[in-house]
């Protein structure tokens, strides 16, 4: 955790057990009791607002390393009969991964509602994890490492088979200490924002709707049922994406209590009793004992490299790192691989791109308006969504790639770094946050150059994924000229109206 | 190189489309590629070979190949006319040849077209307003009339429904084939009118005192549903009547389709073969392929809704996906998308959303987020969902398609399936096939589990 972050829960955390103090001071036995007084310099309103952050930073994390587990899963490396298990894994994780992407728009939802900036960050490395589930590790999906996913998601009186194994494997994951369930953080907003006399009405604004994420424009149709049964329709109890627009303190609270229990709840019953969705720790769950029902050295997933992360340079000479990683230390691989370290630079670049396309989206209105006319809103909707399948193609490609020169991908594969850029601020004035778009592009246009005449070239798939990818940008960046060109004129005619007067 | 004796014979190919149009001369032959440089652009039409036809004689005096153009120097459309070949298959041999003037006697080869209008019929029920032209059986090289004649229609009156031609074999254009030309596309009229001459008519053909095709009505919105009638129903030029119906011009056109057969005797055995024909709309969008195509129909029928993985490697249904991807950008950039989401309920247009609302009483309301439905967007959304599959990507997006059993579903949901905002022969909302769907989950239920570089050391689990 950042210690900016950190430094605000210390006031509420046990001084004698600062790792698991956060957790223990929001919970108590039977419920969760706020504390008597917020930090020093909060008021309850900016408490609400920085668990709300917490909250964010946490989705956001999760989701990236669920994504990574997923692409780390590949069903060629496993015998005939388990494919289609693999496949199905991996489409379900990535379900829950488009879920956590759900509950991180919800809670930018809930941060305008509450008027605050919003927060697109994330942790990066180095990392802690004071009020963190766990160590955020991209990592190949190990049982362990599911257990961790199982361990974050799992009701607190959660303690028939397999809780102590699963429980066990994920404490061994995390280096030793128990993960921190995202229940515990949730419990805490959900108290804090139903209190009256805590949190007044006024803290709830309700003509920021304009400004949210409405399920229409980001739900994609995402309801229940409708993932997690992509190729075989055998698993269509999965839950709806939850992205909401919300006007008060009512539905702010009711937004976060369905995601807390789209994470660990029950789910849905219909009146047989069949369960008509299965929350996030069901379906981890459920991975697990399969899992376990092959076998527990099954191992179905790519060997991908651990917290893999590209340097500004590319070292020339061949650095062989052949030593086992010490699990207890949070290591990262820097990619070495020539080819792999530029497309690891084009999949960090467009992952910033996707959080600037977020964050800008949420800068201008319209959520609700009806149109027959461009908006900026839905160019940016869109972008954002075209950069989620830029990453999922980008990772493709990385985890076939190897980690280091002369290295085999088959050993160890590069994967996607998924690393955090040094801002996700967004210039004030509208025109200049078009022209952070197009330095953007035409970042990854260069980039898109270079790997086009690396020596070897890349396969001809790669190739014909880096044309369609430069003309996408080329389009993109005729239409942000365009763009520019519009506000530019708003603002000399703004200017020329303020000369008037 | 003598071959044996001739024991089957086939018209090839089976079906052939023409389109209407009124310049002598048809439309060349032309290739439509996607430019592998620039992979979301437009496809590229490309020149092919073009036999030139003198039409006084029968003989193809050449080929061609230059740029197509669609339309002639007076402005008028070109028609697509095109050939159709005769095929053998000689004793003792599995292979089909196109047949020569040297594998059997010209003379001898007989065809016969016959092609028909019958669209008032199918509404007025009555036999005499059925347009039909049949050459009769015929083996010379004339440039045949094909005379749409109707028992209503005046007397001495007729349709040209286009021509028929045996092209003669030359020593240099020695292979057997007729072209069929289609008609001109125009609109003919009935001999009692409402007002004035009327300038969208080229001739009064329909005797409206034998038929009642000139001022014949339907309901509009039948409730129930006529089975007999189109859906929807009076989708022919006319007036508002009374009682919520619609009344008829009584205007005909010179589409049609029929049948081409051909005969021929070898061996004493009498052989025979024959072939579709139709005649439909110029393609305005030559470069741009709909969503679902009757090419997509007739591999459903004729090789089932369930696509056999077997039968396909993953690059080949990765390329069918990515196919509909680029048909469905294709599509995006002919409409006005913010128009067909209803977001302006001043004018309303025939849109799904008001088709929704006609039919059903369902809300006339916006089918998309209408901030997301703007063509550009919508078109950058397919292009980018395009880009990903061409990295390898298996589809991801088997969700958002609608299912066949799914047209009526007009739920928000329903109505934001994909393909979406279209409107499908049964009035509904438009699938693809079956067998389309099948093969975008196919593509996604297998991964290439190659590796995206040969490693120095290879790895079997990678190859």
């Amino acid at each position: 955790m950042r210690p900016k972050f950190a430094r605000q829960l210390q006031s509420i955390v046990e001084p004698t057990s600062p790792r698991r103090g956060a957790a223990e001071a929001l919970k108590a036995p039977g419920g969760f009791v706020l504390p008597a007084q917020p930090p020093p310099e909060l008021s309850w309103q900016q408490y609400a607002v920085f668990l709300l952050y917490v909250a964010a930073e946490i989705e956001h994390a999760l989701l990236v390393q669920y994504l990574f587990a997923a692409y780390t899963l590949d069903e060629s490396v496993v015998d005939e009969e388990h494919r289609p298990d693999v496949r199905r894994w991996q489409e379900i994780i990535l379900g829950i991964a488009k879920e956590e992407m759900g509950h991180f728009i919800s809670v930018q939802n809930v941060l305008r509602l509450v008027a605050a900036p919003l927060n697109l960050e994330r942790e990066d490395y180095p990392f802690d994890s004071e009020f963190y589930p766990f160590d955020f590790t991209l990592e190949k999906l190990t049982r362990g490492s599911l257990s961790k996913y199982i361990y974050v998601e799992m009701p607190a009186d959660w303690t028939t088979p397999p809780a102590e194994e699963v429980k066990a494997l994920a404490r061994e994951a995390n280096h030793g200490e128990s993960p921190n369930r995202v229940g515990d953080l949730y419990a805490a907003m959900i108290a804090l924002l139903s209190d009256t006399t805590r949190i007044p009405d006024d803290f709830f604004v309700a003509d920021t709707t304009g400004m949210q994420a409405s399920f229409a424009e980001w739900g994609r149709n995402y309801k229940s049922g409708a993932r997690g049964n992509l190729l075989t329709r055998d698993h269509p109890k999965t839950p709806e994406l939850i992205i909401e627009i919300v006007d008060s303190r009512d539905s702010a609270v009711s937004l976060l209590e369905q995601i807390a229990e789209q994470g660990e709840g029950v789910g849905a019953v219909h009146l047989t009793g069949e369960a008509l969705e299965l929350s996030h720790f069901r379906r981890f769950l459920d991975i697990f004992n399969e899992w376990s029902a092959i076998g527990a050295d099954f191992d179905p997933s790519r060997n991908v490299a651990t917290n893999p992360i590209v340097d500004a340079d590319l070292p020339e000479a061949a650095e062989r790192d052949d030593e086992e990683p010490d699990p207890c230390d949070p290591v990262t691989s820097t990619i070495t691989d020539p080819e792999a370290f530029y497309w690891a630079h084009l999949q960090n670049l467009r992952y910033r791109m996707l959080l600037v396309d977020l964050g800008h989206a949420f800068h201008l209105d319209g959520a609700l308006g009806s149109t027959t006319e461009v908006t900026a809103r839905g160019e940016i909707i869109t972008w954002t969504f075209t950069e989620m399948y830029n990453l999922r193609a980008l990772a493709g490609i990385l985890v076939r790639l190897p980690l280091e020169r002369g290295g085999d991908a088959s050993k160890r594969a590069a994967g996607p770094p998924f690393q955090m850029p040094y801002t996700l601020e967004l210039p004030n004035r509208e025109v200049d946050r078009w022209r952070w778009h197009r330095e953007l592009l035409r970042t990854s246009i260069a980039l898109i150059g270079t790997i086009e005449t690396l020596d070897p070239p890349p396969e001809p798939r790669g190739l014909a994924y880096l044309k369609a990818l430069r003309e996408s940008d080329e389009r993109a960046l005729e239409m942000i000229e365009k763009m520019i060109v519009a506000e530019q004129t708003k603002l000399s005619a703004r200017k020329a109206a303020k000369g008037a007067v | 190189m003598k071959r044996g004796e001739l024991v089957e014979i086939r018209l090839l190919p089976p079906l052939v489309v023409a389109r209407l149009g009124a310049s002598d001369v048809p439309v060349d032959n032309y290739d439509v590629i996607v430019d592998p440089e620039h992979p979301l652009a437009f496809r590229t039409i490309r020149p092919a070979p073009t036999f030139i036809v003198d039409t006084d004689t029968g003989a193809i005096t050449g080929v061609v190949e230059r740029e197509p153009t669609f339309k002639d120097e007076q402005n008028r459309v070109r028609p697509v006319a095109p050939f159709i070949e005769l095929w053998g298959r000689f004793d003792g041999g599995d292979d089909w040849v196109h047949l020569t003037a040297d594998d059997v006697d010209a003379d001898a080869v007989r065809w016969r077209v016959h092609v028909g209008n019958v669209k008032v019929t199918r509404r007025t029920g009555d036999p005499d307003d059925r347009i039909e032209a049949d050459t009769g059986w015929f083996s010379t090289h004339d440039r045949l009339s094909l005379r749409g004649e109707c028992a209503n229609f005046v007397a001495g009156k007729s349709i040209p429904l286009g021509y028929a031609q045996f092209i003669r074999p030359t020593a240099d254009f020695p292979h057997l084939r007729l072209r069929f030309t289609p008609g001109s596309g125009n609109v003919y009229g009935s001999n009692r009118v409402t007002s004035g001459p009327d300038p969208n008519i080229v001739d009064q053909v329909y005797d409206a005192n034998k038929g009642r095709w000139f001022g014949y009505s339907e309901p509009t919105s039948p409730i129930p549903p006529i089975p007999a009638f189109t859906n929807p129903g009076a989708i022919y030029a006319g007036n508002d009547g009374p009682n919520n119906s619609w009344v008829s011009f009584g205007y005909l056109d010179d589409a049609c389709d029929g049948i081409i057969d051909v005969e021929l005797t070898a061996g004493g055995r009498t052989l025979g073969a024959f072939a579709r024909v139709g005649a439909g709309a110029p393609a305005f969008a030559p470069d741009t392929f709909p969503i679902r195509t009757a090419a997509d129909e007739l591999e459903q029928i004729l090789l089932g809704p369930d696509v056999d993985p077997a039968d396909y490697s993953v690059e080949e249904l990765q390329q069918d996906a990515e196919e509909i991807l680029r048909r469905a950008f294709e599509t995006v950039r002919l409409m006005n998308t913010a128009y067909m989401n209803g977001n302006d309920p001043r004018n309303i247009a025939s849109t799904m959303s008001r088709q929704d609302n006609g039919d059903t009483g369902r809300a006339f309301q916006p089918i998309m987020a209408p901030t997301l439905v703007d063509t550009l967007a919508v078109l950058n959304l397919h292009q980018g969902v395009f880009t990903t599959l061409r990295s390898g990507a298996p589809p991801w997006f088997v969700t958002v398609l609608r299912e066949f059993n799914e047209i009526g579903d007009l739920t928000d949901l329903g109505r934001r399936k994909m393909p979406g905002m279209m409107r499908n022969a049964d009035a509904r909302y438009l699938v693809l096939t079956r067998r389309q769907r099948d093969k975008i989950r196919l593509a996604a239920n297998r991964t290439n589990g190659s590796s995206a570089r040969a490693t120095q050391t290879g790895d079997p689990a990678d190859e």
